[in-house]
């Protein structure tokens, strides 16, 4: 019975939704069944970070409680921040309904997590550059004219590639205007199709890695 | 007054006729294939490099004696119209990863952004350990559930440097994170198989990987594994559609040189 309700129920429940939905988007009509629906799933994704911050918290209680080599001081850091964090921004919402207006929580997003994350955004710059460095090595004519392309659309982007050939901005606009469109609209077209198909199997219950079932079973 | 009367009978909202007309063609050749290939047709499908390295990572794991890890980005939340399937497929790819592993008893770490995909991840490891006779070696600690970008990414290189594991999989959504997760990989000199429907990642992990499951072939990867009638019938869906598409493009490119609208007329009905 457990089984039938953890699959076959799951299996309806996936059906009729898609269908509801599917209605909304193609015909005309003034209910509103699909928008609740939604709605509802953004309440529960919602819950779902709770519960999500939930395990986080008693998992890093495990930690402390069993002195984890290593982590453990982490694990006490992690809980002080979550209150003090937690803490700030609720009183800021009872106060003025407003979690930014606490000053505490305005300085903890302000300053610590802003400036951390965009750190850590610039630093993408340099893995960028070994990236292409990796990309454009030229071990076979693919590379090579990868190569090719990519150096026209750096001086394009760069401003010394106009000065050493006013040629050099054209053709690397070619290349982004015209060259790498259709390539990139056919990844988008036979995405597309994979993600219908997927759907469509999930839609008839046969697509099992979607119901936590495991292929090659 | 004809044309008010037209609105009023019309039932299908403007602009999105063909589109509807598209997906029935669409779920009927799926349907159509897949019915064949249960009765036993034969549908040919070639061998996706990137699944059939995935032994090849995790035997290379289990020789070093070092985990294999695997993450589906930050990109797709499964409320996500385009970034939540690509998750999904990823979980299924995850599932097989996870067999693969229990098989050779190496250490799998997943690292997992999205809080409405944890429950999924959780259930396919543990049926993937069941699967293989295993379930004593699945535990909810191999899932690492860590919520924002930025936090997400330091935790993964940081995890990088103090695990070095063997083999990365670098499969779903992403976004900015695929690059700096895969040259993150690199220096540490890991086996890497990434994948990702979203266009602009793709060539951070051609950049960075050993072998990269491009658009469709994410969703498809399944058939690979499995040889299952349903995936491949879809699979047969999807060319014949394609097919018809170049068709239509032909046909386009051809009145657009007789200054003829009416595909296009057709196409926006």
């Amino acid at each position: 019975m457990a089984e039938v309700l953890r699959r076959e129920v799951v299996y309806l429940i996936t059906a009729i939704i898609t269908i509801l939905m599917f209605i909304e988007f193609f015909f005309i009509g003034t209910w509103n069944v699909a928008e609740e629906l939604r709605t509802w799933a953004t309440i529960i994704a919602n819950i779902s970070i709770a519960l999500g911050a939930v395990r986080l918290l008693s998992e890093h209680a495990k930690n402390i409680q069993r002195r984890r080599a290593g982590v453990w001081p982490f694990s006490i850091w992690l809980w002080i921040i979550f209150l003090v964090t937690l803490l700030s921004g609720l009183a800021g919402y009872v106060i003025k309904q407003d979690a930014m207006t606490n000053p505490l929580y305005n300085w903890l997003f302000t300053w610590p997590y802003t400036s951390l994350g965009q750190t850590l955004y610039a630093i993408t710059g340099f893995y960028i550059f070994s990236a292409a460095y990796r990309a454009f090595r030229a071990r076979n004519i693919d590379a090579a004219l990868l190569l090719i392309a990519g150096c026209f659309v750096i001086l394009t982007n760069a401003p010394i590639g106009g000065v050493i050939w006013s040629g050099i901005p054209v053709i690397g606009r070619w290349f982004l205007d015209y060259g790498q469109v259709p390539g990139m609209r056919c990844f988008l077209i036979v995405a597309a199709f994979g993600m219908l198909a997927y759907g469509f199997r999930a839609l008839l219950g046969r697509e099992r890695g979607f119901y936590g079932e495991v292929a090659g079973e | 007054m004809v044309k008010k009367e037209e609105e009023n009978m019309a039932i299908i909202v403007e602009g999105r006729g063909m589109a509807l007309v598209i997906l029935l063609l669409s779920y009927i050749l799926f349907y159509v294939f897949m019915y064949l290939g249960r009765k036993g047709r034969e549908i040919p499908v070639r061998t996706l490099p990137p699944m059939a390295a995935i032994p090849e990572g995790i035997g290379r794991a289990a020789e070093m004696g070092r985990p294999v890890m695997f993450t589906p980005g930050i990109a797709g939340d499964l409320n996500d119209p385009t970034q939540g399937p690509q998750v999904l497929a990823a979980i299924s790819i995850l599932g097989y990863i996870a067999r693969e592993c229990a098989k050779t008893g190496v250490k799998l770490d997943v690292f997992m952004p999205i809080p409405t995909a944890l429950p999924l991840t959780e259930e396919t490891l543990r049926t993937a350990y069941m699967a293989e006779g295993k379930p004593e070696e699945f535990s909810p600690d191999m899932i690492h559930f860590i919520a924002g970008q930025s936090p997400y990414l330091t935790a993964v290189l940081g995890y990088f440097q103090r695990e070095r594991p063997a083999t990365n999989f670098l499969i779903g959504g992403f976004y900015y994170e695929s690059v700096v997760m895969g040259e993150g990989g690199n220096t540490i000199g890991a086996f890497q198989i990434g994948g990702t429907a979203n266009t602009h990642q793709m060539p951070f992990l051609v950049a960075t990987c050993d072998y990269v499951l491009l658009a469709e072939e994410l969703y498809a990867a399944g058939a690979s594994i499995s040889k299952d009638p349903d995936i491949l019938g879809c699979l047969r869906g999807e060319d014949v559609m394609k097919l018809i598409l170049i068709a239509l493009m032909i046909i386009g490119f051809l009145l657009g040189f007789a200054r003829s609208p009416a595909l296009i007329n057709v196409l926006r009905w």
